[in-house]
C-alpha cells in the first residue's frame, strides 16, 4: 500500500490527536537533545523530575482550557478568566490567612462564588444579548479591580499548610499505583459493556484482538505515567485534579444532553433553537463551568504559591484559549475536545519548560509561543482542507 | 473551427476515490440557452464548480475548450475575465454595500488620486441598471431595501459588468415572486439575442421548457442525454431524471379526518424592524385530525410568520390565542411548541434546519435525546439503533448514520430534518415549504410520508408556494395575502386560477 499525501492529510484530519501527540514527541525530542549534559548523566529535560514540573506548570492552564473548549465550541470566549482566576485566588489567600477559616469554607465559598460569577456573566451574554467579547472584557477590567481591592494590591501570605497541599502535594506512591489500577479496570468495564450494548442493538463491534490490544495499549500508557511520576515525588495533586477534570468533562461532552447541545448551539444556534433546545440555558451553562473552573485554578494558584497576589492569573486566559485552540477546537464554533486542548496546553507547557531550562530570555518565550499558535492553527486549516483564496 | 461557445468533454472529478461526476459533456453555441437538469445529487453543483475553476485545473480529469481554446483555469478570476459567470442559488450581496457599490465591488472604478470615483461608479451602475429596465432602483441605497428578486436582477448586472459571454444560473427562481421570475426570463430571452449563451440549472421544469434550446439531464454523476428541447416535455424531462416513469406525482391515499384539534384565534404579527407594520393580520383557523391543510400565498403574504407564531419563533411583537385539544396553550418558545405536540419543519433548510457540522444521526435525535439517556448519560447505543432505524424508515441516503449532515444533499437533509421533528410524535406538524430545492425523487416521498402521518391522525398544516403540490396534497386550503386570510377552501374542484385569485385580493368570479 502507498501512502499518498492526500490519506496522510485524510488520517491527520480524523485523528487531529495523534497528530498533536506526534508534535509533543518532536518538541520532547527536540529539547532533550538540547539539554543534554554528559556531565550530569542525560537529557535535563527527559526526567522524570522535570515531566512532574512539567505536568504542574500546566495543571492551572488546563483546568481553564477544559472549560474554555467548551466556551469556544458554543461559538463565545471567555477574556475574564484570567482575572476572575485571581479575585478567586485572592478570596481564598483573605480568608485562609486573614480569618484562618477551615480549609472545607474556603473552597466552598471559592465554588459558590465562581459559579455565581460564571453564571452572571452567563446570563448577560445569553439572556440580555450582549456579546461575550464585552461581557468579558468587562469582566477581565472588573475582576482584576476587585482583587487589587481585597488584597490592597499586597501579597497575602502565609497560607496554611493543608491549603498549600493543593497546590504542592504529592499523592503518596501506594495511592498513585492503585489510582492507575483503578483506572484500568474502570477502562476494561466500560470497554465491555459499549461492546455488549453495540450488540444488544445489532451494532458492529471490533474484532476481540483489536479491542485486548487497545486496552493493553492504553493499560501501558497509564503504567508508564504512574511509575514516572513516582519516581520523582508521586502523583501532584494538582495533576490529579486536572485528571478528574478531564474525565468528567469529556463524558459531559459526549455523554450528556447537554454537551450535545453545546456542539448544537455552536455549530448553529438558530436550527437548534428550533429543536426544542433552550439554548440560552444551555450557553449560560458553559459560563457556568467556566467559572467553575476558575475557582479549580484559583484555589490552586494561591496553593502553589502559597499566597494571595494581586497579579495572580495574569494573561491566564490568552494561554487557555491558545491550548483549545493548538488542540484544535474551531474559531467558528461546533467542533473542539477537552482531550485536544489538554494536549494544546501540554505543548504550551512544554514549550515554556523547555526554552527556561535552556535559558533563552523570556521575550523569546513569547515570541515563540506566538508563532506556534498561528503556526498551529494555520496547520488545522490546511488538514482539514478549509483554506480561503 | 467549431462553432461552440464552450464545450465540455468526459469531465470526471471525484472525492477522496468517490465519483462525483463521471464523463459528463456539455456544449453551449452562442446565443443559446442550455437547461441543465436532474435530481439534487446528480452533479451538476459539481459540474458547474468544475466549470468556474472553484476546483481549478488539475483536481479534474477531461477537457474544457473555450472559444475553441483549452481552458485551464486555476481560480474564479481566470474564468470571469475569460467571460464565464456564475450566479447562485443564495444571492451573494452584501446587505450593507449600495446597489452600485455590490455591483462593483472588486473592480471599483478609481480616480486619479486612487480613491473610488463614486459620480463615475453611481452613474455606470444607472446604466446597467436601465439595461435591466430597472431604472426604479436607486443605485446609491443599501442592497437591503430590495427584495431577493431585485437583488437578483442586481446580480445579473454585476455579470453584465464583467461582460460575461456565459451566464450561469443555478436555481435563479427558487426565491422569486410569478411577476418577478417572468421579468428574469424575459430579460434572459433578450440577451440571448443579443448573442449571450446561458446555462439554466432549475428543478422548475416548465422554465426550463420555456427558455432552454437545448437541454442536458444528467443523473448520479453521469450523462443522461442531450436533446433540443423541441425534441421533448417536462415529462420526457422527469422520466431522463429519475429513470422511471413518474406518472403520479401526489400519491393521494385516502384518509379520515377527525375532530378538531388545533385552533388558531385572531393571530397577528408585526415586522421585528418595523414594528407598526401587520406582517399576520386577524388569521383565525382551525386544524382537524388526519386532515392536511395547505397554506397558499405569494411570497411576503405572512405565512411564514404565521407558521413561526404559532410554533413560538416569531420575534416581533404578536398576539392571538392558541388552542391545542380544546385547550388554550401558552407557546413562548419552540420549546414549549415540541413539548406538546407541535412541530415544525422550518422552511430555510440552511439556517434553521441543520446543525452543518453534526451528524446525520445527532441531527435527527436532537429534540428527543432526553429519551436515550439513563441517569443523565446518554446510552450511545440505544441512540444509534434508534438512528439507524429512523435512516431505513425515511430512506436517508447517507454513507454513515454519523458523517456531518452538510455533506448530504439537499433531499436528504430535508428528510433528517423532517425525521427530527417527527420523533417527538407531534399532533400538530407544521411544514414550511417543504419540498423547497430537493428533486423529485425525494418529493414523492415527503408526499408519501404526509399521507401516512395523516393517517394516523396527526393534523398537518403544510406551507407551499408550488401550487400543484397544494392543490395535489391537501384536504383544504387557506389563501393568504397581504397578511390576511383571504380564502379558506375545500379542495373540491378547486382551481391554481381559484387560489391566485385569492391570493391576490381579486373577487372571485365565476368564470365559464
Amino acid at each position: 500500500m502507498t501512502l499518498t499525501k492526500k490519506d496522510v492529510r485524510k488520517f491527520l484530519s480524523e485523528y487531529k490527536i495523534v497528530a498533536l501527540l506526534i508534535v509533543i514527541v518532536i518538541i520532547w525530542a527536540f529539547f532533550g537533545y538540547l539539554t543534554y549534559d554528559s556531565e550530569l548523566g542525560g537529557s535535563q529535560f527527559l526526567t522524570p523530575r522535570n515531566f512532574s514540573n512539567l505536568l504542574r506548570q500546566m495543571a492551572i492552564t488546563g483546568m481553564l482550557a477544559s472549560a474554555m473548549v467548551f466556551v469556544i465550541v458554543a461559538g463565545e470566549i471567555d477574556l475574564s478568566v484570567g482575572s476572575l482566576l485571581g479575585l478567586l485566588g485572592g478570596i481564598a489567600a483573605v480568608m485562609d490567612v486573614t480569618y484562618s477559616l477551615p480549609l472545607w469554607q474556603t473552597i466552598t465559598v471559592v465554588i459558590a462564588m465562581g459559579l455565581f460569577f460564571g453564571l452572571m456573566v452567563g446570563w448577560l451574554t445569553a439572556y440580555l444579548g450582549i456579546p461575550s467579547f464585552i461581557v468579558t472584557l468587562g469582566g477581565q477590567l472588573a475582576f482584576r479591580g476587585m482583587v487589587l481591592g481585597l488584597t490592597g494590591g499586597i501579597t497575602i501570605a502565609p497560607v496554611h499548610p493543608e491549603l498549600k497541599f493543593i497546590g504542592q502535594g504529592y499523592l503518596p506512591e501506594l495511592a498513585g499505583n492503585a489510582g492507575g489500577v483503578l483506572l484500568f479496570l474502570v477502562l476494561v468495564f466500560l470497554a465491555f459493556r459499549t461492546r455488549s450494548n453495540r450488540q444488544k442493538h445489532n451494532l458492529s463491534v471490533p474484532t476481540m484482538p483489536a479491542e485486548v490490544g487497545r486496552l493493553l495499549f492504553a493499560g501501558l500508557i497509564i503504567l508508564g505515567f504512574v511509575l514516572t511520576l513516582n519516581d520523582y515525588q508521586g502523583v501532584p495533586v494538582p495533576v490529579l485534579v486536572l485528571l478528574i477534570i478531564l474525565a468528567v468533562f469529556t463524558v459531559i461532552g459526549n455523554k450528556t444532553t447537554f454537551g450535545r447541545h453545546i456542539y448544537a448551539v455552536g455549530s448553529n444556534m438558530e436550527a437548534t433553537r428550533l429543536s426544542g433546545v433552550n439554548v440560552a440555558y444551555v450557553k449560560m451553562m458553559v459560563f457556568a463551568l467556566m467559572g467553575l473552573m476558575c475557582a479549580f485554578a484559583g484555589l490552586t494558584t494561591t496553593a502553589r504559591l502559597a499566597a494571595g497576589t494581586p497579579s495572580a492569573g495574569f494573561g491566564n486566559e490568552l494561554d487557555a484559549i491558545a491550548s483549545c485552540f493548538i488542540g484544535g477546537t474551531s474559531m467558528r464554533g461546533g467542533v473542539g475536545s477537552v482531550s485536544g486542548a489538554l494536549v494544546g496546553a501540554v505543548i504550551m507547557a512544554s514549550l515554556d519548560n523547555g526554552m527556561s531550562m535552556m535559558g533563552i530570555d523570556t521575550f523569546w518565550q513569547q515570541i515563540v509561543k506566538g508563532i506556534i499558535l498561528v503556526a498551529a492553527v494555520y496547520m488545522d486549516i490546511v488538514s482539514s482542507g478549509n483554506q480561503r483564496g | 473551427m467549431s462553432d461552440y461557445l464552450l464545450e465540455m468533454h468526459d469531465i470526471t472529478k471525484d472525492f477522496n476515490g468517490v465519483k462525483a461526476i463521471d464523463g459528463i459533456h456539455l456544449q453551449v453555441r452562442r446565443g443559446e440557452c442550455v437547461g441543465l437538469c436532474g435530481e439534487n445529487g446528480a452533479g451538476k453543483s459539481t459540474l458547474m464548480k468544475v466549470l468556474s475553476a472553484v476546483y481549478p485545473y488539475g483536481t479534474w480529469s477531461g477537457q474544457i475548450l473555450w472559444e475553441g481554446k483549452e481552458l485551464k483555469a486555476r481560480n474564479i478570476r481566470e474564468t470571469e475575465e475569460a467571460g464565464i459567470v456564475i450566479i447562485h442559488q443564495e444571492l451573494m450581496m452584501v446587505p450593507h454595500l449600495t446597489v452600485a457599490e455590490n455591483i462593483f465591488l472588486g473592480s471599483e472604478p478609481r480616480n486619479k488620486a486612487g480613491f473610488i470615483d463614486y459620480d463615475l461608479m453611481n452613474a455606470q451602475a444607472e446604466k446597467l441598471m436601465a439595461r435591466l429596465k430597472m431604472s426604479d432602483i436607486n443605485v446609491a441605497l443599501p442592497v437591503y431595501n430590495y427584495s431577493g428578486g431585485k437583488q437578483q436582477l442586481v446580480e445579473i448586472a454585476k455579470a453584465l459588468n464583467k461582460n460575461a459571454k456565459l451566464l450561469i444560473l443555478d436555481e435563479p427562481t427558487s426565491a422569486l415572486t410569478t411577476s418577478e421570475t417572468r421579468t428574469l426570463l424575459d430579460l434572459i430571452k433578450e440577451f440571448k439575442a443579443n448573442g449571450m449563451a446561458c446555462v439554466y440549472i432549475s428543478h422548475k421544469l416548465d422554465e426550463v421548457a420555456e427558455i432552454a434550446d437545448t437541454v442536458t439531464v444528467i443523473r448520479d454523476g453521469t450523462h443522461i442525454g442531450t436533446q433540443p428541447m423541441a425534441e421533448l416535455d417536462t415529462n420526457k424531462i422527469i422520466t431522463m431524471m429519475v429513470g422511471r416513469e413518474m406518472k403520479n406525482l401526489f400519491p393521494r391515499e385516502a384518509h379520515t379526518i377527525g375532530e378538531v384539534v388545533f385552533e388558531a384565534k385572531n393571530i397577528s404579527c408585526w415586522d421585528v424592524t418595523n414594528r407598526e407594520r401587520k406582517v399576520v393580520d386577524n388569521v383565525s383557523f382551525e386544524l382537524r385530525k388526519g386532515e392536511i391543510l395547505g397554506v397558499a400565498g405569494l411570497v411576503g403574504a405572512g405565512r411564514t410568520e404565521l407558521a413561526c407564531k404559532l410554533f413560538g419563533c416569531w420575534n416581533g411583537d404578536h398576539e392571538g390565542k392558541i388552542f391545542l385539544e380544546g385547550k388554550e396553550i401558552s407557546v413562548r418558545a419552540p420549546r414549549d411548541a415540541v413539548r406538546l405536540g407541535i412541530c415544525m419543519v422550518p422552511e430555510d433548510r440552511k439556517r434553521h434546519g441543520i446543525v452543518p457540522l453534526m451528524g446525520v444521526g445527532y441531527n435527527i435525535t436532537m429534540s428527543v435525546l432526553k429519551r436515550y439517556t439513563s441517569g443523565g448519560f446518554i446510552q450511545s447505543e440505544a441512540e444509534l439503533a434508534e438512528i439507524q432505524n429512523q435512516i431505513i424508515r425515511m430512506k436517508v441516503k447517507t454513507a454513515e448514520p454519523l458523517l456531518p449532515i452538510a455533506s448530504l444533499s439537499g433531499g436528504n437533509q430535508q428528510k433528517a430534518v423532517v425525521a427530527k421533528m417527527l420523533l417527538p410524535e407531534p399532533k400538530v406538524l407544521i411544514l414550511d415549504e417543504p419540498t423547497r430545492g430537493i428533486d423529485v425523487g425525494a418529493k414523492y416521498e415527503i408526499y408519501k410520508l404526509i399521507f401516512e402521518l395523516a393517517k394516523q391522525g396527526v393534523a398537518v398544516l403544510m406551507i407551499s408556494s408550488e401550487m400543484p403540490e397544494v392543490l395535489g396534497i391537501s384536504d383544504r386550503v387557506l389563501v393568504m395575502g397581504e397578511g390576511k386570510l383571504r380564502g379558506n377552501f375545500v379542495n373540491e374542484g378547486l382551481t391554481q386560477e381559484k387560489v391566485l385569485a385569492a391570493a391576490i385580493g381579486q373577487p372571485i368570479t365565476e368564470a365559464a
